[in-house]
């Protein structure tokens, strides 16, 4: 490339027009880092560039003040990494063997069953939180584990989407995968159950990967259904502490939800590096195998 | 080197493949246990609890679980489907019928109840004092049990009542004292003093049930009176008759009692109406107002949403897709934070930001926007931060469209004297729109229902002059949400879920018009 189209296409307001685009793109994160650490914990006193700096929004979340309300934030914290693991693990195991029937069976009702599982996904669910609810409700006099206020009850409502929501994007990977592997290995004597484990699963590791994120993100991030299904502040999941915060008193709390919110984004960023190297390694693998 | 040496399959596809023998069946016969386990017991508890219809219907699924999953090599793709069916059943679509259910219910503030539980409410809640009046003195049994020793003012009759019931006794075995005070029989001690006073509470809580479905209730320390149901339920007519005035209140068909000159008892019950919750949105002027504003701002809302989003994505796609751009990646992760950050965090910061006395945006800026107060503001904020929320998805589809345009095509518009303002218009775009429309429709359906963006940022307010339930910023799903869950006027949930089935419809038209372009059903094979 000649000098002079590098000249061009480096021209100084395509650097303007980023630097224009990431400060509002930014802005309103970098608010939230330096509200974390701005020893002003209101609103109100919030600025940009705090006038002086403090851990003390931090410390709050994990130490219980003299005199001040009970401190949940470790419950919180920990109520919402364990559902979304578990959450994360189920929707990927519930979602690969339905999505392994739909590719690789051919059975009655194949066909319609997947078009209503596209279908039943345009219900907006919102008003469904009723009847969940009333189920819950229900389940928890037989069950108590399934009933109002438990994670568990939680998890298993989260789950009801395992089967739905991803079956396309799975099944679209499973059906790229040649059929003649399973053909061989059933040559040699291998179950579908074998097949499933030995042959399918392996080589979905790369989708397998996006889906368990997808959950896994996803579940850190869901707010209404737990609202509905939780009922006190001590088994409340990350979301709805965080709000708890400024739901009530948004102006003097303002500095600890900062905080809580810089936390709050670890799990993430941590499954997504985790994460990363198998979508990487799943992707070259595949692009190997010929 | 062979392509067989090569495949080094990662530890986690390694692991997975673990459970391909016998350690996968173990999970399963593990699962299986735990399964039967739970199930078992919970059939125990609803044995117990006298749900006997409930509990053989567990027995049945589980029965026919066991069996699917307990024979060999039959029933292949029930096998997997099971898992996700179960839950899918028990925690989607049950719920949808339910909603569908309601959407042709009266269903609303007031008629939550069934039939049999209204006509029980109206005539325990409507009571009319009766005619009698006693004297009165708590006295406790041999076995402590508090008891009222009653005597008829009019009829001088005693009796004793207990909350189990009322119980005539021997007048003579009852005495009043100079002082007008009742004596309670041998066996009874009458409380008095401090002793009285400490179960004043109880005392004013405490009922004597009457056969007649009236009941005792006491007044202050040494009186009672009986007070009389308000109505009676006569089944002839399927009527409630009042028992002061005689006036009888019908069955009206819509799920309450009415009276002849249209006097409608508070308490009704759920009953079903055809279609009329879905009519009521096209005939009743106060439904069709707010139904009809959120409607056009829903469009409004998702469409300039998802169309300015895509036309900062694309622009910003195109100032930054160019060879040897220098900083190309550190500015395409940059632009991303907004994507990666959980949306209903950001919103609850632009909250903040966005406050107009206290938000860091009005202290930056030279005048104060009423952000979040002004209905044409708050409109403009939530449009501003969904589309804020949104370019990064559209910045980094269009880098990829973009990049599978074929140069070829570009180069030879150039060679033949187009301009560069013209090679976009008349080349890229075109040719980018055929890969972006499917995703430009899909993100519209996703914005149609944004419930986050709208109700964690404004609440769906500020209100409008009408004072209806849908506010100035209230798109239909979270117009649906208020109507069913909040809305200070009276909960309407039969009308909630028949928008609901409106909005199913529409999402599912443009989702299938998406997915014919896409041609992804085409994979159905």
């Amino acid at each position: 490339m000649s000098d002079s189209t590098n000249h061009r296409n480096d021209h100084w307001w395509r650097h303007l027009v980023m630097w224009v685009a990431i400060s509002i793109a930014v802005l309103p994160p970098l608010y939230v880092v330096t509200a974390a650490f701005n020893s002003d914990q209101t609103l109100s006193g919030s600025s940009l560039i705090p006038r002086s700096l403090t851990l003390e929004n931090f410390k709050g979340l994990f130490v219980q003040k003299e005199g001040g309300a009970e401190v949940f934030f470790v419950r919180w914290f920990r109520a919402s990494v364990i559902i979304a693991v578990l959450n994360a693990f189920f929707t990927v195991f519930i979602g690969a063997l339905s999505a392994y029937a739909f590719s690789r069976f051919r059975f009655r009702g194949r066909r319609m069953g997947m078009l209503f599982l596209l279908l039943i996904q345009m219900f907006p669910g919102l008003l469904n939180l009723v009847a969940i609810y009333l189920i819950v409700l229900r389940t928890g006099e037989v069950i108590p584990a399934l009933g109002l206020n438990k994670l568990t009850a939680l998890l298993v409502v989260y789950l009801s989407g395992a089967m739905s929501v991803n079956l396309w994007l799975m099944k679209g990977f499973f059906d790229s995968i040649p059929a003649e592997l399973d053909e061989s290995a059933r040559v040699d004597g291998a179950t579908p159950a074998q097949i499933f484990w030995g042959v399918i699963l392996p080589l979905a590791v790369p989708v397998l990967s996006v889906v368990g994120m997808f959950a896994f993100v996803g579940t850190l991030n869901e707010f209404i259904t737990a609202s509905v299904l939780l009922e006190t502040v001590d088994n409340f999941t990350l979301p709805l502490g965080l709000q708890s915060y400024i739901g009530t008193n948004f102006e003097e709390n303002w500095g600890s939800f900062a905080a809580g919110v810089l936390i709050a984004q670890i799990p993430a960023i941590i499954g997504f590096i985790f994460v990363q190297k198998y979508i990487i390694s799943g992707l070259t693998q595949g692009s190997v195998k010929g | 080197m062979t392509q067989a040496a090569q495949y080094r399959p990662s530890l986690l596809a390694r692991v997975i493949s673990l459970f391909s023998g016998v350690g996968g069946l173990l999970v399963k016969l593990l699962l299986l246990c735990v399964l039967n386990g739970i199930t078992g017991w919970a059939i125990i508890v609803l044995f117990t609890q006298d749900r006997i219809a409930w509990a053989l219907g567990t027995i049945a699924v589980l029965g026919l679980i066991d069996f699917i999953y307990l024979v060999p090599n039959r029933f292949l793709p029930a096998k997997f489907i099971i898992p996700g069916s179960v839950l899918l059943i028990a925690y989607l679509i049950v719920p949808i019928f339910f909603t569908i259910n309601t959407a042709f219910q009266e269903y609303s503030t007031g008629h939550v109840l069934t039939k049999a539980e209204a006509i029980d409410t109206n005539i325990e809640q409507n009571v009319v004092q009766g005619d009698r009046f006693f004297q009165m003195t708590p006295a406790r049994d041999a076995s402590g049990e508090l008891v009222l020793v009653l005597v008829d003012d009019t009829s001088g009759q005693t009796y004793l009542g207990r909350q189990s019931g009322l119980e005539e006794i021997d007048s003579t075995t009852v005495s009043v004292d100079d002082f007008g005070d009742v004596l309670p029989p041998a066996g009874f001690t009458a409380l008095v003093g401090d002793e009285l006073f400490a179960i004043d509470a109880e005392l004013a809580a405490f009922e004597v049930p009457l056969d007649n479905g009236g009941v005792i209730r006491t007044e202050g320390l040494s009186g009672a009176y009986d007070s009389v149901p308000g109505f009676e339920y006569d089944a002839s007519s399927d009527s409630l008759i009042a028992a002061d005035s005689g006036v009888a209140y019908r069955d009206n068909g819509r799920g309450s009692f009415t009276s002849a000159d249209g006097e409608e008892l508070v308490v009704g019950w759920r009953e079903y109406i055809g279609f009329e919750n879905f009519t009521s949105v096209i005939t009743n002027p106060l439904v069709r107002q707010p139904f009809l504003r959120a409607f056009v701002w829903t469009i409004g809302f998702a469409g300039s949403t998802v169309l300015l989003s895509f036309a900062i994505g694309l622009f910003l796609a195109k100032v930054i897709d160019k060879p040897n751009f220098r900083g190309k990646k550190l500015y395409r992760s940059m632009l991303v934070i907004p994507y990666a950050i959980p949306g209903f965090l950001s919103l609850l910061v632009f909250k903040g930001l966005l406050n107009d006395d206290y938000g860091l945006i009005n202290k930056l800026l030279p005048f104060d926007p009423p952000w979040l107060f002004d209905p044409w503001w708050a409109r403009l904020s939530v449009i501003l931060v969904s589309v804020w929320l949104t370019t990064p998805y559209f910045l980094l589809v269009c880098m990829g469209a973009l990049q599978s345009i074929p140069a070829e095509l570009v180069e030879a518009a150039r060679v033949d004297g187009a301009g560069r303002w013209q090679v976009f218009r008349k080349v890229t775009l075109p040719l980018l729109l055929v890969v972006v429309t499917p995703l430009l429709i899909a993100s519209f359906a996703y914005n149609f229902n944004n419930f986050n963006n709208v109700y964690l940022l404004t609440g769906g307010g500020p209100s409008t002059d009408d004072q209806a339930v849908a506010g100035a910023t209230d798109i239909l799903i979270s117009y649906t949400y208020k109507l069913a869950f909040e809305s200070g006027k009276g909960q309407d949930y039969g009308l909630a879920s028949a928008i609901s089935v409106y909005i199913f419809f529409i999402v599912a038209a443009m989702s299938a018009s998406g997915f014919l372009r896409s041609k992804a059903l085409e994979n159905m094979k």
